[in-house]
């Protein structure tokens, strides 16, 4: 089942350099499929954490792999921030490990009932606060000059 | 532009990936989707059913061909161009975002 897999990530990685639009690729959970191949024209790699230590690590050893890979951008997306304290730690470990955070976004339980609901976070509630974060994530992201959060 | 979203899973990493593309789409971007996750689960993000998500049809695996490039090496290269594949496999959403799926894979099997 794993040989089909890689099969489909070199098709999938191939569409990604191939295609003439905006593309964004939900990648396999994890890090360990990472490769040369399938990531070889991303232009910025975008990588989700929760707060806390282990999701940090894990952000931190894909940060790494992705300059090896040579992914020219990848950036942090603090997911899930429930208190200041989230975020303060969030961004601690960012600024002592050469990270660059480019969102922080709220948790939001309206993702939960959106999800219940089969609606996607836009169509159910546009204006709620961790939608709003992800359109402004959109926006930096399409200026290319992301502003320092 | 070509972002790819990284995250353990529970991370968030989806939501984060169908937000962006339908939000892409509605600054006015042509938005190519792509589900790269063996537990795919974009589609409802993105604003499909579960039932409609379920009736999608994964990209076929024969896509690649292998071609010899200028320096004599061997290398894998679309067999349709992205275009075509979007139009052939690709499902419409909206915000003129296209989702492609690249498929199931039963864990069952050995690794």
């Amino acid at each position: 089942m794993c040989a089909s897999h890689s099969t489909v990530r070199g098709i999938l990685g191939e569409l990604m350099a191939e295609a003439d639009r905006v593309t964004v690729t939900d990648m396999e959970a994890g890090l360990e499929h990472l490769s040369r191949g399938t990531v070889k024209h991303v232009d910025i790699l975008l990588i989700v954490v929760e707060p806390y230590y282990r999701s940090l690590e894990t952000a931190f050893r894909t940060h790494n792999l992705a300059r090896e890979l040579g992914i020219e951008r990848d950036f942090v997306v603090a997911n899930k921030v429930r208190t200041p304290r989230d975020e303060e730690a969030i961004r601690e470990f960012c600024q002592r490990n050469h990270l660059n955070i480019i969102a922080a976004i709220p948790y939001d339980e309206r993702f939960t009932e959106a999800e219940r609901l089969e609606k996607a976070p836009l169509d159910y509630d546009a204006s709620d606060k961790g939608v709003a974060e992800i359109l402004r994530l959109a926006q930096a992201l399409q200026t290319h000059t992301p502003p320092q959060v | 532009m070509k972002i790819a979203v990284s995250g353990k899973g529970g991370s968030g990493k989806t939501t984060i990936a169908g937000t962006l593309a339908r939000a892409f789409g509605r600054m006015g971007q042509r938005v190519l989707a792509i589900d790269a996750d063996p537990n795919p689960n974009l589609a409802t993000l993105l604003g499909m059913s579960q039932e409609e998500a379920a009736s999608i049809v994964p990209l076929p695996r024969d896509l690649l061909r292998e071609e010899t490039d200028a320096s004599g090496s061997r290398i894998l290269k679309l067999a349709m161009n992205p275009d075509a594949i979007a139009e052939a496999y690709g499902v419409k959403v909206p915000d003129n975002v296209t989702l492609l799926v690249g498929g199931k894979v039963d864990h069952a099997g050995s690794g």
